[in-house]
């Protein structure tokens, strides 16, 4: 017969635990904006600028060699590579001016500021290639992004970040009503904020895909609120005389499965990726499946404790404001 | 929410038949099917396929100052002794973004002829291309007693930089794939941002340098006198005259205004010389011709110097006058830099030099492992799914997956349809749709159970599990959609096709889940008639 993963009708008291929710929020919010501070975030080249060089490890090619054949001082460092074979990784920023040679000195200085990267990377390479022995082929990538571009990009992506989260603001704010719309969006800063924090934490690359990562975060959790508060609208009004306490408890314990199911098999498809989409791809799972644990629970204990401090308000919008969508059967 | 009268089922047949037959090309090679029906495949990433990624920049000063540095020879020949009129001594120096004119001679009254310079200046002036109003090209003003500043205000320069954009765009891609054959992509980005994309396995360094030179080419005269020679050496140099060197030739000096220019040469190629070395053929155009005709005659026995942005790629000994315009460069040259060299010359001179401010590169063979990652990946997270619905909800299950399967053929067919471009972070996009895919199914058939435990047959079950579940999955769906459009307005590469697939697998998700697992679960209770439904 058909496996029973969950009781059909719980009846969990979400809403006493909101206090120990809060609070562990607060801790957490509190330690996200102090690893933020202290430690800040590792940003990868898209945002900080400077290049990345990955080599295929070799006998001759290895974290020492790389090291100890580099004439600017570089990060470099071992990593797996997408056929879990090891790679070599060099990180290096733009060299200093008076290493960079008379050439470099006559630019204009509105042009240094480019070129500088760009002349250590072709130092690095050449003298790579020369040392090593190696050729253009041994350069599984090679990633250069100048000061201009990576401050650009990592603008927009901020900017992608405010603008997805005022746009969310709005639509729930249309859908629902302000509480709904106040609540959704706090439950996504701080899924935002508490990430950010994991990635200073752990010191992990902040990149652009990172930036993809945590929209999509935004956009699960919000998914997530959105089925609570659907429920606990239409539960409102079935039940007019229920204290607002128990139809918000109602209402996540009726999503509960859903969510959980949900969840169950996002976390399948995304585990998928972290153990076998490669590392390019590890970063972004990370942020991924962390997201959908974080989102679980902010939609329960921010964004409906959050509607349950705030009252709701029964008589604004009426149910038929579905109607608008029926067209689509 | 229960009929599905023929119209609607042929309506979801289409759209399966339109997927499968675009989505088609990427498993099977549709190269012998006829005609009408798509052959080609999704495009690949450059982080799938391999390739470099350039992000250039030309600089607006930089492009100012070049057309400040061309006004001044018009200038020069305004103010110099024309049609009977005198000449205006002056002295003209680009400053930034302002050309100075400094007049230099006075009259015996100590005055200077400003009003006659300005005048025959100001009549060089052009209207900007296409401008309302006729605004002019340059502002030109008097700034003091001798002095003309010569300026472009900014509704020319917007015309300037389209242009000077324009012009660099064809430069490079005249320069890095000559033969106009290569799959190189070349696209303009803001009003002075050229994108370049090269699938495959390029040479980075090789498109770097190609594209890194100004290609100014000039033919000047060289001056062999001993003694001016030892001068220059001293740090005397004659002048009208100024040093260079070059790989072969060592330092020579060579006259600042040049016999032939870049803009007098019709075509290049890299061509073999007796010893089948590689060297550059050049046909000069019928004015280039002549004017070498004029030189090679008038000054035989000295050397010419080929110049080519500030070095000297060759000095040949003029030994007789040389009509008909063919030159050619021989040296040292593999057939690489010649091949290279050919292309610089014939594509001419960038109107400014270009800025790299974003390079990427990808091997062709990580490109190769992230693809066989992604599909290991998304075919293991597929069927981990497919046990856990089938697991959770029996048969509803089976028809979940049956339409999972079906929204993946419609993400590919559609990602191929549009033609848009599947990168990495994009498979991982589609990965993740099939774990949230089955979010639309899940609220469905929780909402039949729901409706079931109320006391529902199983058929009002089904319509009100759908009825009720709508604007939820909307909601839900349409706030993740806003979150991928933001993604692919702002985000870009990789992001972009990430954001791609997330959107498209959010439209066809919702159709799946929505439309086929309901038309699959109405056909199976209308065919079979079930009293209890198994949920």
């Amino acid at each position: 017969m058909l496996l029973r993963y969950w009781p059909e009708s719980t009846n969990l008291k979400f809403m006493n635990l909101r206090m120990g929710g809060a609070l562990l929020s607060v801790i957490m919010i509190t330690a996200s904006i102090f690893f933020l501070g202290t430690r800040g975030l590792n940003l990868g080249v898209d945002f900080a600028g400077g290049t990345v060089m990955e080599l295929q490890q070799t006998e001759t090619v290895t974290v020492e060699t790389v090291r100890a054949a580099l004439p600017f001082n570089a990060e470099v460092n071992t990593a797996v590579g997408t056929d879990a074979r090891p790679i070599v990784v060099a990180k290096f920023g733009a060299a200093d001016p008076a290493e960079l040679g008379e050439e470099f000195a006559h630019l204009a200085p509105a042009a240094q500021a480019e070129r500088a990267q760009q002349m250590t990377n072709d130092i690095v390479a050449r003298t790579l290639k020369e040392k090593l022995g190696l050729t253009d082929e041994d350069f599984l990538r090679d990633d250069s992004v100048g000061p201009k571009v990576s401050g650009e990009l990592f603008r927009s992506g901020i900017l992608a970040l405010v603008v997805a989260l005022a746009l969310m603001l709005a639509y729930i704010w249309f859908r629902f009503e302000w509480q709904f719309s106040v609540g959704a969006v706090a439950a996504l800063a701080h899924d935002v904020i508490i990430t950010l924090g994991v990635f200073s934490l752990l010191q992990l690359e902040f990149n652009l895909t990172t930036i993809a990562a945590l929209l999509t975060i935004i956009g699960y959790s919000m998914n997530d609120t959105v089925v609570v508060f659907d429920r606990v609208r239409e539960e409102r009004r079935k039940y007019k005389k229920m204290p607002d306490r128990q139809v918000i408890d109602q209402s996540l314990n009726s999503t509960l499965s859903r969510t959980l199911l949900t969840s169950g098999t996002t976390l399948l498809a995304l585990f998928a990726i972290f153990f076998l989409g490669g590392p390019v791809l590890r970063g972004m799972s990370f942020a991924l499946i962390w997201g959908i644990f974080i989102g679980t629970y902010s939609s329960i204990f921010i964004a409906s404790a959050i509607v349950l401090s705030l009252g709701m308000d029964l008589n604004k919008k009426p149910a038929e404001e579905v109607t608008g969508f029926q067209g689509i059967r | 929410m229960l009929q599905f009268p023929p119209w609607k089922i042929c309506l979801i047949l289409g759209i399966m038949l339109w997927g499968t037959l675009m989505a088609l090309p990427n498993v099977v090679n549709m190269s012998g099917a006829p005609t009408g029906i798509p052959k080609q495949g999704v495009n690949l990433g450059l982080d799938l396929q391999g390739g470099v990624y350039l992000m250039m920049e030309i600089n607006p000063d930089e492009v100012v100052a070049n057309r400040l540095e061309v006004f001044a020879i018009d200038v020069r020949n305004a103010l110099g002794n024309k049609d009977g009129k005198p000449l205006i001594g002056h002295l003209s120096t680009v400053e930034g973004r302002t050309l100075n004119v400094e007049l230099t001679r006075p009259d015996a009254d100590g005055n200077f002829p400003m009003d006659e310079a300005l005048t025959r200046i100001r009549k060089l002036n052009g209207s900007v291309e296409g401008a309302i109003g006729g605004a002019k090209t340059y502002e030109i003003e008097s700034a003091g007693p001798a002095l003309i500043k010569v300026s472009v205000p900014s509704t020319s320069e917007e015309t300037l930089m389209k242009d000077a954009l324009g012009k660099t765009m064809t430069i490079v891609r005249r320069r890095v794939d000559p033969e106009g054959v290569s799959e190189i992509s070349i696209t303009p980005q803001g009003n002075n941002r050229i994108i370049l994309e090269a699938p495959g396995e390029p040479d980075a360094t090789r498109l770097k340098n190609l594209l890194s030179r100004d290609g100014k080419m000039t033919f000047n005269l060289v001056e062999n006198s001993p003694s001016a020679i030892a001068a220059a050496e001293k740090g005397v140099v004659k002048p009208g005259y100024r040093l260079l060197s070059g790989p072969q030739t060592g330092q020579l000096l060579v006259r600042n205004i040049p016999e032939v220019t870049g803009a007098d040469i019709a075509t290049a190629s890299q061509g073999y010389d007796d010893g089948n070395r590689p060297q550059i053929n050049f046909r000069l155009n019928g004015n280039g011709a002549s004017k070498f005709y004029q030189t090679t005659r008038n000054n035989s026995g000295k050397l010419f110097a080929i110049v080519l942005d500030d070095t000297i790629m060759s000095a040949p000994r003029i030994n007789e006058p040389i009509p008909g315009g063919s030159v050619r460069i021989t040296g040292d040259f593999t057939l690489e830099e010649a091949q290279d060299l050919a292309a610089i010359i014939e594509a001419g001179e960038m109107p400014a030099k270009v800025q790299f401010l974003d390079q990427r590169t990808v091997s062709a063979t990580l490109g190769q492992d992230s693809i066989r990652a992604g599909v290991r990946a998304s075919l293991i997270g597929l069927s981990l799914v497919a046990i856990f619905m089938i697991l959770a909800y029996g048969l509803m299950g089976i028809f979940a997956v049956g339409s999972l399967a079906a929204n993946i053929i419609l993400i590919i067919g559609a990602l191929s349809g549009l033609g848009a471009t599947l990168t990495l972070p994009g498979i991982a996009g589609i990965i993740l749709t099939i774990g949230m895919a089955v979010d639309a199914n899940v609220l469905v058939f929780e909402r039949i159970r729901e409706e079931q435990r109320a006391g529902r047959s199983p058929l009002t079950a089904v319509q009100a599990g759908y009825e009720r579940a709508l604007s939820t999955i909307l909601d839900a769906n349409i706030t993740t959609f806003i979150a991928a459009a933001i993604l692919y307005l702002l985000g870009s590469g990789p992001v972009k096709g990430f954001a791609v697939t997330l959107a498209i697998g959010i439209v066809t998700s919702v159709f799946t889940a929505f439309v086929l697992t309901r038309w699959f679960t109405v056909m199976w209770l209308k065919g079979v008639k079930p009293k209890k439904f198994a949920l």
